[in-house]
């Protein structure tokens, strides 16, 4: 790597490293997280108690029955059992309702600052409890009662090819989870990078400094370093958010939200993880030269979202497949789009970790991506230095088109 | 030495630069002169890589410049350019490292020119925060802080207040001394004239002048007479050889036709003994240019 190669990345590195708009860029997603997280936590405790007290008039064996099941249905049953008592209380607002048992059905009554009842689960130990009574009354054993009000058991399971199977919830959960954070991932980076590397190619170019700085330089030295200067920029803002989960899950491990989400990515792997990381970086690097080479199009900062603009568009069409993908993994056009570059990022890693796709699959898919990569670098460094120093009052995509041409 | 040969550039169908010669000597400055658009940045630009010539070389001692080349040649362009966001340092030490020179040497320099070019301000201040004059003193700063061997400045004195333009020419011929080669475009013909050693003036991409500064002068004949004394411009209107005569000052600005003039008219204004002044001098380089820019037009 020349000498001044290095020293342009650096520069690159270091002007935005100490800039204020970088740190609001990487800390703001993290305060955002830390205030809702505050605000939902500081909600939840300022609840109090929201478990709800019931009062069961009617059948004493139904209220026992419910009685012991308080715990499964997250309710309180009152000692209360006259209904104008009752009634009277729920008035008062000292009860959230009352449960009036009668012989083939119940009521339940509650008043507007009840607490939430869970009434699905209610609903189905009461049906239960009819059943038996019913079956009881038609001369059933308890075993045949048993039997008769048991749930039917569907188990969903995915097959795979190498006579593997994995529980086909869990799976649909955790493909759910990588889509999406991939998908969010690629798209905040590119939202914000893209952007940063237009503005800077941008401000050089309208301000005249490019002059100056070509006068000492080759243009590739330019278009490479911020490059790679923008993308070392990337790879730091996402090593810090590394470290910052990493501490925030190791010192909130055992808190309950930490656990669901950690489940939802208990099945990924080790070399998976290696592979949409890569995966990741390659299409950062193919948005970053993308937008270079667009930005030394632009004349002046004005234009820079114009430019832009159209980059992010590419990078949330990605996404959306990704969900689209998750329902319909076998649609033919799905498929192949695994395979585009600037879209399968967002696509083949989800598609390997649920197993539609197998590792040969998944590495040619990164390979294309790498090798678009190298041949766009290779043309943007050609329109880069064609475009950098002229200046025209054409817009972006004629001059584009003009370029491909060579008519320019 | 620099040396353009034949150099020619075409924009489709118009000729920017039409067949170019020049050379460019160590401790030599050369000034490049001609109105708008005549050819003088796009001849910077060919000479620093930025446009392809349409035909013609380029050579520094020799060879084709290169990267390496490039790395010794201070570039002042005609449209200032600085990261407004950067400090002053920031912005010195970037552009000195990218011409090979270290941080430490080029911190170091940087105190020394920001006194000597009198810039309003510290090291460490924003560019945003400098006046127009001192942002023009920065960049300057920032194409000659590394000792160029090769200099190019596209309007070095544009905006600069005379005390300002006095400060950057000590600092051209600071450089010259020092043994680097020089050139540079300016409309003004004053600071020309007192800078360069050689000029060159470019009309619609032609050389129509090139040489040394005085010995172009000299070319057009001593035929500018200033004379101070007891007389009427009518009077001095109707002497022969006389084409024009125009009141300046105290005294008065006589074109003739000829040297030989000169010495008729010298008799006539000392007939009665002493006159206050008298002095025959070839045209100067602002006379010049506005007679060769209008010549065939």
């Amino acid at each position: 790597m020349s000498k001044q190669l290095i020293i342009v990345i650096k520069q690159t590195y270091r002007s935005h490293f100490k800039s204020r708009g970088y740190w609001l860029l990487v800390l703001s997603p993290l305060i955002i997280s830390m205030v809702i997280g505050s605000v939902t936590y500081g909600i939840s405790k300022m609840q109090g108690n929201t478990t709800p007290t019931i009062a069961i008039v009617g059948d004493p064996s139904v209220r026992t029955i419910l009685k012991q099941q308080e715990k499964a249905l997250d309710l309180h049953v009152s000692k209360i059992t006259e209904a104008k008592e009752a009634n009277q209380k729920l008035s008062n607002h000292d009860l959230d309702g009352v449960l009036l048992i009668q012989n083939n059905s119940s009521t339940l009554t509650t008043q507007p600052k009840s607490n939430t009842i869970n009434k699905t689960a209610l609903s189905a130990i009461l049906g239960d409890l009819y059943r038996s009574q019913k079956a009881s009354g038609y001369g059933l054993t308890a075993e045949q009662t048993q039997t008769l009000i048991k749930p039917y058991n569907l188990k969903t399971v995915v097959k795979q090819s190498a006579n593997k199977s994995t529980d086909g919830d869990n799976s649909s959960m955790s493909n759910y989870g990588i889509a999406v954070a991939i998908g969010v991932i690629t798209t905040m980076i590119v939202m914000w990078y893209a952007s940063m590397i237009a503005t800077e190619i941008a401000n050089e170019k309208s301000s005249r400094i490019m002059e100056t700085l070509l006068a000492a330089t080759s243009s590739n030295i330019q278009y490479f370093g911020k490059i790679i200067g923008i993308f070392a920029l990337t790879l730091t803002h996402i090593g810090l958010y590394v470290v910052v989960a990493s501490i925030t899950y190791f010192s909130f491990k055992t808190n309950a939200i930490v656990i669901s989400l950690s489940k939802n990515f208990s099945g990924l792997t080790l070399s998976f993880s290696i592979y949409a990381v890569s995966f990741i970086l390659i299409a950062v690097a193919l948005y970053l030269v993308l937008t270079a080479l667009i930005a030394s199009l632009i004349n002046d900062n004005s234009q820079v979202q114009q430019a832009v603009q159209p980059i992010t568009f590419l990078a949330m069409v990605g996404y959306l497949f990704s969900f689209i993908m998750t329902s319909m993994p076998n649609n033919l056009a799905i498929k192949m789009l695994s395979y585009v570059p600037f879209i399968s990022q967002s696509m083949m890693p989800v598609r390997l970790v649920t197993k539609v796709e197998t590792w040969p699959s998944a590495i040619i898919s990164l390979l294309i991506s790498v090798f678009t990569l190298i041949l766009l670098a290779w043309f943007g460094k050609r329109i880069y230095a064609k475009n950098v120093l002229s200046y025209s009052d054409d817009k972006i995509l004629s001059q584009f088109v003009k370029n491909i041409k060579n008519k320019n | 030495m620099i040396q353009l040969t034949n150099l020619n550039k075409t924009f489709g169908d118009k000729i920017a630069v039409n067949n170019l010669n020049m050379t460019l000597e160590p401790g030599k400055v050369m000034g490049l002169i001609g109105q708008n658009g005549a050819g003088k940045t796009t001849t910077f630009r060919m000479i620093l890589n930025f446009i392809a010539p349409t035909s013609g070389s380029i050579t520094w001692n020799g060879h084709p410049i290169t990267q390496n080349d490039k790395q010794k040649i201070g570039f002042l362009p005609e449209e200032r350019g600085l990261y407004q966001k950067l400090t002053i340092e920031e912005q010195i030490l970037y552009f000195a490292e990218l011409h090979g020179m270290s941080r430490s040497n080029a911190k170091s320099a940087l105190t020394d020119w920001l006194k000597r070019l009198d810039v309003v301000g510290k090291a460490t201040d924003k560019v945003q925060s400098l006046s127009k004059g001192n942002a023009q003193k920065v960049q300057m700063i920032a194409s000659l802080i590394f000792n160029p061997e090769f200099i190019i400045l596209d309007e070095p004195f544009s905006g600069l207040d005379p005390v300002n333009t006095s400060v950057i020419m000590s600092e051209i011929t600071r450089m010259r001394d020092q043994g680097a080669m020089i050139i540079f475009s300016s409309h003004d013909m004053n600071n020309v004239t007192k800078i360069s050693d050689n000029l060159t003036m470019l009309k619609q991409g032609q050389v129509v002048l090139q040489g040394g500064v005085q010995e172009i002068r000299e070319q057009f004949g001593r035929t500018k007479v200033y004379v101070e004394g007891p007389f009427s411009l009518n009077e001095l209107a109707h002497l022969e050889g006389v084409l024009n005569v125009n009141v300046q000052g105290a005294g008065f600005n006589l074109t003739i036709a000829d040297d030989k003039t000169g010495h008729a008219i010298f008799k006539y204004v000392t007939r009665n003994g002493y006159i206050p002044a008298f002095s025959q001098q070839p045209p100067t380089l602002d006379d010049i240019f506005r007679q060769e820019v209008a010549h065939n037009v």
